[in-house]
């Protein structure tokens, strides 16, 4: 009789039933990087719309549906935001699958050759969402391990960040060890490389300069090397190409639902088909450059035609709202792009060497002559006879342009300045908006508190909701 | 039969019992019920008899032979009347001094009534009437008054006057303590209940469309509240009984067909003409027995079965057509008004924003001549489908004449919906068969095959149709120069785009197909004297069939997010779903009469029910036109599949035992297991007790004539739900897929926490019940307090996302439900006219007690800018929550002399800080509690009235003391001008000088230049919802015939919806669009309800 009470859902397996053998392990760590995709398609709302990067395409007839976002591109979240809300739990729910995998893992009696790879690949996860937790939020939540009761989660509290940033070292540290420089027939994986990647931008963010330098040196070890031409970096018949460290793997022109879109999501609004080719699907009209970002190109530089457009042509009419280039190609079904996304490009190593160099040991030849390599790609001349404060100078300018489009550009102004130096910059930037939006706002104009940036805004909220459930977790300043 | 019933052995001994005594005794003997006037008995008879083994009929014979009394079989009745051969002496005929009277007896649906005892009053002469209702008696010249009786029916008294013909309706005695009701598992006396159970006679209802049966169950029991969310057509009701008592899991009550615990909705199919009679079965002491889904009340439905006696036809047709009537539409701006308001919104914000109007050349050249404008486009108008028909025919024939009783019935519904290109169509075929093998063995089938197929649209929320064409501009023509129908209206100066709803609902398809075959096959046998055994299986099977095209020619929304004129992606979906349902019941009952009054019912039994559902679905887009709307030709296409299954295990007794009827004692307890749950936890144990006591027949009640019983009665008891989805309580892997080397490769992460410790919600109910019948049933009231309280309640809580999870399953926290129902029936009959009147009333208070232990955080629900529902400690079920408005800031002075209010100016409303932080701060912090969607009381009010061949029939419903959160306001108010706006939106804040006729009431609208402070959850949409409709008015006419083709015929003609009494601006006061337990009063604009005007015929052959 209990028999016939004893039913499970037979359109998918118990947890308890998985985590057996190799091919489950295998699907469970390609279920983490599933997840990194859902991370990643919605990055670009601060990794460059919260920067002087990107606006976006201010729709004056849709206000109440674009709130949220208006909000981030406007200096004014506030701890209701359902976009950060978003952002942080999925986090946490990738991390959830990161730690049951490794907890699963150990338990397991997979041989150390088949068990390792796994564990290198869970461990730079777990290190670059913590990464990613503490730059958005300062100190938050550490789990290492999965909770044996929902209970035990109402009494979570905020960790110290340099406990958090420990914990990445420790992960990385061991990634490092535990992966392979380079896999068979497994492009898209995390390597050796990666792992290096990630951690010396974790020490450069520390300011843990040597530290940075040297793991940064072993990256140029691994045989990496800049395309020579800036495009096929983004190009999607080139993907995984010599020059990509990482890349979050997407595939369209297909049913299987891994597709991107960000070519919908950052063409303008009014385009129709005109930049994505495809009238059926309406474009979003977000992460629009800048003119602030438009005039960073140097004169020559090529990669400012790659990477964006100052506007575009519609029945023989030019209208000049800007967008982001870089991931536009053409497909073959409506909506389904088929271009991944570079998370680290050798390009930002070379960068981040010249940068620890310079912090380390001032404008050297060799931290030039990284620097000048990714200004040659580009056609440019290559630098000389910088300071110290110049060269920081020209990196950052340098690392603008170069990494444009690619969610680095908010996290790279919070690392090189205070929370002071950040409201100060962003406060500039929103001034030079008022004065001359980039994209016309109908008969709209701004609110009192549009642009206007404190420093606490160096750090989002702790999403409210998250707050009200557990009272034990704490605000950041000034968000309460 | 005749022969059967009569045939059968019995053994009684009777010692000078009175008649009434004795002959009940028989009646439970033999399992048989008595008809007859005690007036044919001599005064003070007494019985004495001993009968072993003895036919029925001659037993019979032998005891009734001494009164000149004679015995017919008929319709599952034994009418006994006085003998033929002995009439009641004819007085001599005195020549003109006497006169003949003939007529025809009926009961109320037109049925024959034999057996009909009729007495001239003050003598001693009367007949009784033949089989086929008809009598013929000679009275006196000086009669003045008949005098008709019937056991199981009012006794009527009507005068002579001058006619030689009188035909006369029965009104059956609906109260009467003999009638037998169905409860849990069997049936019960009236009388002998001692649970809180509502009865609702179908026939009594009158003529409302029956689209679908829930409508049955609207005001005619206390405790039971069925609301209509919207007018879809064939859409079931809401059923509340007593209140939501859970939180998490669902709070819809238990339905039983003909024994079947079907689940809890019966879906659309089931045709409301099969239907007999709807127990409502409400305390723990009548739910307990169905356990694990006792919680929400169970509903018990009894089909039609055959009469015995000869075969009869019945046919009714009725048709009848919807429309929406004026005063219930939503007023919005004509074009000329909206042309006016466009301008002024424009001026209004650059005054605000320059400190002066403009020039004619600064204002945008579209709105700079609202004079101009002359062209309206009523888009509400043009989605309502005006006399929108349905038709109703239904044909039924019964036969019990031999061993075989059986009821048949066809009936097919047809209604066009409200709104245009939707309607609902229903075919079902019924065949009941119930007989006698032989004196040990009864068997039964019911099977009813039904098909549903409906074609709907989209219509609830502001971006389906409903609420689109309310907020297009009116100043845009339906059709384009050369006439042809526009399909999508591009926003001019700043107003959204939207699909022309016309064009949508005549161009989208969507439909579904339901075809249902629900049987029941039962077989009694009789073991023993009072011991039988009956084993019963049920089984439903189901099919549902979904499709949906939308063609290339329909655009998308603006106010979905993203706007686009056709050609979009054309896409189609299709879906089939199987559902099987399998359920048994072995069932050993015993009944003893003991010495000295003493009765025992006993029954013990085990059930076991299980459920399957496969479906299969499948999506297309990207078709090569849009003539070939099938999933083969799309481009792009994805399949799936799902399967799922629950199954419960039950073990179930009870014992009724009661003494000289006057002490009433009752105990259920039923043991369940449910695959719902984990191992540890799968079994529940739901006891419950109750007691009645007759206080009438205690020898120190004073023998009165207007005191016909009165009866107190108490039950506490448990009852559970499992009502959630089927494995909540495991964890499993979700795919989450990912590229490798450019291939597909699987992943999989898991979906949710488990928590093998879900177990039962339980109930624990306590119920005190008084019933009252005066003046001989006349006046019937019956009082229920009770107090239920849910605890461990199945609930999913948000959990700190940091696990991993944002929410999870669990048991907690403890719901209050309490409150009193009162019933009262009266019937008198004033002159010609017989009045029955019959009203309930009923008060329900929930409180949440217990969220999460300690913790007393409150749970939200909603969102910020549409209305937020909180469940707090302390508080009712579904509190709405949001700012307080104070008023409208006139000037920038006001604004700096109150709290913090980030980003007001001047037409801002003005909130408070409830906090008291010095800041109206822009999150759910100053939120505080404006709304209540519970009434204080709902109530409904019935009046029947008789008039000769005439019929009357009214139903009142109402709700007093509740708010509802008027949500598509926030879009129909919205003063950018995006959208069309509410008539009323002319009266709105435009400057200090002209701040509209009311600025400081709750609902007044502030200006055009801010979109902050305007559309968050405030009580600014929070309207009281308080009402009284006059749901059904039915005016019938009887046409009595001699016609050998039919016997009788009635006429009727009915209004359904015809007003409605309330100060709630929107179409319906009962709609809802959010989830209806926690989130109630939540009206973002849906399917309007229409009143509907029927007339209809039924004529018995």
């Amino acid at each position: 009789c209990d028999d016939m009470l004893s039913t499970t859902d037979p359109t998918k397996i118990d947890k308890n039933l998985f985590f057996k053998n190799a091919k489950q392990f295998e699907q469970a760590v390609n279920g983490v990087y599933g997840q990194l995709q859902g991370i990643t398609n919605v990055a670009y709302l601060w990794g460059e719309m919260a920067s002087d990067n990107t606006a976006f395409d201010f729709n004056p007839a849709d206000r109440g549906g674009a709130a949220g976002w208006e909000a981030i591109e406007y200096g004014t979240v506030n701890p209701g935001n359902g976009e950060i809300s978003g952002l942080y739990n999925s986090h946490y729910a990738a991390l959830y699958n990161v730690n049951n995998t490794l907890e699963r893992l150990a338990e397991s009696e997979l041989e150390a050759a088949v068990r390792e790879p796994f564990e290198g690949q869970l461990k730079f996860f777990r290190a670059y969402y913590y990464f990613n937790l503490v730059r958005y939020f300062g100190d938050v939540i550490l789990l290492t391990n999965t909770l044996k009761s929902y209970n035990d989660a109402y009494d979570l509290q905020r960790v110290p960040q340099s406990e958090i940033f420990a914990q990445i070292e420790k992960d990385l540290t061991e990634a490092v060890a535990l992966l392979p420089a380079a896999y068979t027939g497994q492009a898209g994986r995390v390597t050796k490389g990666a792992a290096l990647t990630l951690l010396g931008k974790v020490y450069l963010t520390e300011k843990k300069y040597d530290d940075a330098a040297n793991t940064l040196r072993e990256v140029t070890k691994l045989g990496y090397s800049l395309v020579p031409d800036y495009a096929d970096n983004f190009n999607p018949a080139r993907k995984n190409g010599p020059e990509s460290i990482l890349e979050v793997q997407y595939q369209g022109d297909n049913d299987l639902g891994e597709q991107s879109n960000f070519s919908y999501v950052f063409a303008p609004r009014a385009s129709g088909g005109v930049v994505t080719g495809w009238t059926t699907v309406v474009p979003s009209g977000r992460n629009t450059p800048t003119n602030d970002m438009m005039a960073a190109y140097e004169t020559g530089d090529k990669r400012k035609d790659i990477s964006l457009k100052s506007g575009y042509t519609r029945d023989g009419t030019f209208f000049p709202v800007p967008y982001v280039n870089k991931y536009n190609y053409p497909h073959t079904i409506a909506g389904r792009t088929n271009s991944n996304w570079p998370v680290f490009r050798y390009a930002d190593v070379l960068l981040m060497l010249a940068e620890s160099i310079n912090e380390q040991a001032g404008p050297t030849a060799e931290a030039l002559g990284f620097m000048n390599q990714v200004r040659e790609r580009a056609g440019l001349k290559p630098l000389s006879g910088l300071s110290k404060e110049a060269f920081r100078t020209a990196v950052m300018q340098e690392r603008r342009v170069e990494l444009a489009f690619e969610n680095h550009r908010w996290f790279d102004l919070k690392r090189v300045m205070t929370p002071v130096e950040f409201a100060a910059f962003m406060n500039a930037h929103g001034a030079r908006e008022r004065a001359n939006p980039t994209v016309t706002r109908g008969s709209i104009g701004f609110s009192d508190l549009d642009y206007v940036f404190s420093p606490f805004e160096y750090l989002l909220p702790i999403p409210a909701q998250q707050i009200l459930i557990n009272p034990a977790l704490s605000q950041n300043e000034e968000y309460k | 039969a005749q022969r059967q019933i009569l045939e059968q052995r019995v053994s009684v001994r009777l010692s000078s019992e009175t008649i009434e005594s004795a002959l009940k005794k028989l009646e439970r003997t033999a399992n048989i019920r008595f008809m007859y006037n005690p007036v044919i008995f001599p005064a003070k008879t007494e019985l004495s008899l001993t009968a072993r083994n003895e036919p029925l009929g001659t037993l019979l014979t032998r005891l009734l032979m001494p009164y000149e009394i004679d015995y017919e079989v008929s319709d599952q009745h034994i009418i006994l009347k006085r003998s033929r051969s002995k009439p009641i002496p004819k007085e001599r005929k005195t020549g003109s001094a006497d006169r003949t009277i003939r007529g025809r007896v009926s009961d109320e649906s037109g049925g024959q009534l034999p057996g009909v005892s009729i007495v001239v009053k003050g003598t001693q002469r009367g007949t009784v009437t033949g089989s086929d209702g008809g009598y013929e008696l000679i009275v006196p010249d000086t009669a003045t008054v008949l005098i008709f009786s019937f056991v199981g029916f009012l006794m009527q008294e009507i005068r002579i006057d001058n006619r030689s013909s009188l035909d006369v309706t029965m009104i059956t005695d609906q109260k009467s303590l003999e009638e037998l009701v169905v409860v849990g598992y069997g049936s019960q006396r009236k009388k002998d209940i001692t649970a809180a159970v509502s009865v609702i006679n179908v026939k009594d209802i009158g003529g409302v469309p029956p689209s679908n049966f829930t409508r049955l169950l609207q005001g005619q029991a206390a405790g039971v509240v069925a609301t209509q969310r919207s007018g879809t057509p064939g859409e079931p009701f809401t059923v509340r009984v007593r209140g939501v008592s859970s939180l998490g899991a669902g709070s819809d009550p238990l339905y039983v067909i003909d024994g079947f615990p079907v689940g809890t909705s019966i879906g659309q199919n089931v045709n409301p003409h099969d239907i007999e009679s709807i127990s409502v079965l409400k305390d723990a002491a009548a739910t307990a027995i169905y356990g694990a889904r006792g919680s929400n009340g169970v509903i018990l439905i009894t089909t039609k079965t055959g009469k015995e006696g000869k075969a009869a036809l019945s046919l009714s047709v009725d048709y009848g057509v919807q429309n929406l009537p004026d005063s219930r539409k939503v007023k919005v701006l004509t074009g000329p008004e909206f042309a006016q308001f466009k301008y002024e919104v424009f001026s209004d914000r650059f005054l605000f924003d320059k400190g002066r109007l403009p020039e004619p050349n600064e204002i945008p050249e579209g709105i700079r001549h609202p004079e101009q404008v002359t062209h309206t486009t009523n888009w509400y108008d043009a989605i309502l489908n005006s006399n929108a028909p349905y038709t109703d025919v239904n044909l039924n024939m019964t036969a019990g004449a031999g061993p075989l009783k059986s009821m048949l019935s066809v009936g097919y519904y047809k209604e066009a919906g409200a709104l245009i290109a939707t309607n609902y169509d229903r075919l079902s075929v019924r065949s009941n068969l119930q007989g006698t093998v032989n004196k040990f063995i009864t068997m039964g089938i019911n099977l009813n095959g039904s098909y549903v197929k409906t074609n709907y649209a989209s219509t609830n929320g502001r971006d389906a149709i409903a609420g689109s064409s309310l907020l297009l501009d009116p100043r845009e023509p339906m059709y384009d120069d050369k006439g042809v129908l526009r399909p999508y209206i591009i926003g001019k100066d700043g107003v959204f785009a939207y699909p022309n709803p016309v064009f949508a609902l005549q161009n989208i398809d969507r439909n579904t197909g339901i075809a249902e075959l629900l049987g029941n096959g039962f077989i009694e046998l009789s073991l023993a004297k009072g011991l039988k055994f009956r084993s019963s299986v049920n089984t439903r099977l189901k099919y549902d069939r979904n499709s949906q095209f939308v063609p290339s020619t329909i655009g998308v929304s603006l106010a979905s997010g993203s706007a686009g004129a056709p050609p979009r992606i054309a896409n189609a979906s299709e879906s089939n779903t199987q559902l099987a349902n399998v359920s048994t019941d072995q069932l050993l009952t015993y009944f003893k009469e003991f010495e000295g009054g003493h009765q025992v019912d006993l029954m013990a039994g085990v059930s076991a029910q299980k459920e399957k559902v496969k479906a299969l679905f499948g999506n297309g887009s990207d078709f090569p036109d849009d003539l070939v709307p099938y999933l083969g030709v799309a481009a792009i296409r994805s399949a799936g599949s799902l399967e799922y299954d629950w199954s419960i295990l039950a073990y179930l007794a009870r014992a009724n035992y009661s003494y000289k009827d006057k002490y009433l004692l009752s105990a259920t307890f039923r043991r369940e297991g449910s695959s719902r749950f984990g191992s540890n936890t799968k079994f529940g144990n739901f006891p419950a007790i109750s007691a009645g006591w007759r206080i009438s027949d205690e020898p120190f009640m004073p023998k009165t004539n207007w005191l016909t019983d009165l009866k107190l009665r108490g039950s506490w008891g448990v009852t559970g739900n499992n009502d959630i989805g089927n494995y909540t309580h495991l964890a499993f892997m979700r795919p989450e897929n990912y590229i490798i080397n450019n291939t597909i490769a699987p992943g999989k992460v898991v979906e949710s926490f488990a928590n093998a410790d879900l177990k039962w919600e339980t109930s624990n109910k306590l119920d005190i019940g008084l019933d009252l019948a005066l003046f001989d049933n006349q006046l019937v009231l019956t009082a229920e307090w009770y107090k239920q309280i849910t605890r461990d309640m199945l609930f999913s809580i948000p959990v700190p996302s940091a696990s991993g999870f944002t929410s999870v399953w669990t048991n907690l926290g403890r719901v209050e439900n309490k409150g009193v129902e009162l019933a009262a029936n009266y019937r008198v009959k004033i002159g010609g006219v017989n009045l029955r009147t019959n009203a309930n009333i009923t008060f329900n208070r929930s409180k949440i007690l217990e969220l999460r232990g300690e913790d007393t955080t409150p749970i939200w629900s909603g969102s910020f800018y549409g209305g937020q529902h909180v469940q707090k400690i302390g508080r009712p079920i579904g509190m709405l929550y949001g700012y307080r408005k104070l008023g409208i800031f006139n000037t920038k002075a006001e604004i700096e002399a109150s709290p913090l209010q980030d980003g007001a100016i001047p037409g801002s409303m003005k909130f408070w800080d409830a906090d008291g932080n010095g800041e109206v701060t822009y999150d759910t912090q100053d939120m505080v509690e404006i709304g209540n969607p519970n009434p204080d009381f709902t109530w409904a009010w019935t009046v029947a009235a008789d008039y000769k061949r005439f019929d009357l029939n009214f139903m009142f419903t109402g709700a007093q003391n509740y708010e509802m959160y008027r949500a598509i306001e926030a879009s129909t108010m919205n003063m950018d001008g995006v959208f069309n706006v509410l008539d009323k939106a002319k009266d709105r804040w435009r400057s200090p000088e002209n701040p509209g006729s009311n600025p400081g009431h709750k609902n007044s609208q502030g200006g055009t230049n801010f979109w902050k402070w305007g559309r968050e959850s405030s009580d600014r949409y929070i309207y009281d919802a308080s009402h009284a409709w006059l749901k059904n008015v039915t005016l019938g006419y009887t046409l009595a015939s001699r016609n050998t083709i039919f016997r009788d015929a009635r006429i009727f003609f009915s209004v359904t919806n015809l007003f409605l009494i309330t100060k709630y601006p929107g179409n319906n006061p009962e709609a809802n669009q959010r989830n209806e337990r926690t989130e109630m009063g939540f009206d973002d604009e849906s399917y309007p309800v229409p009143r509907t005007m029927a007339g209809g015929i039924r004529i018995n052959f």
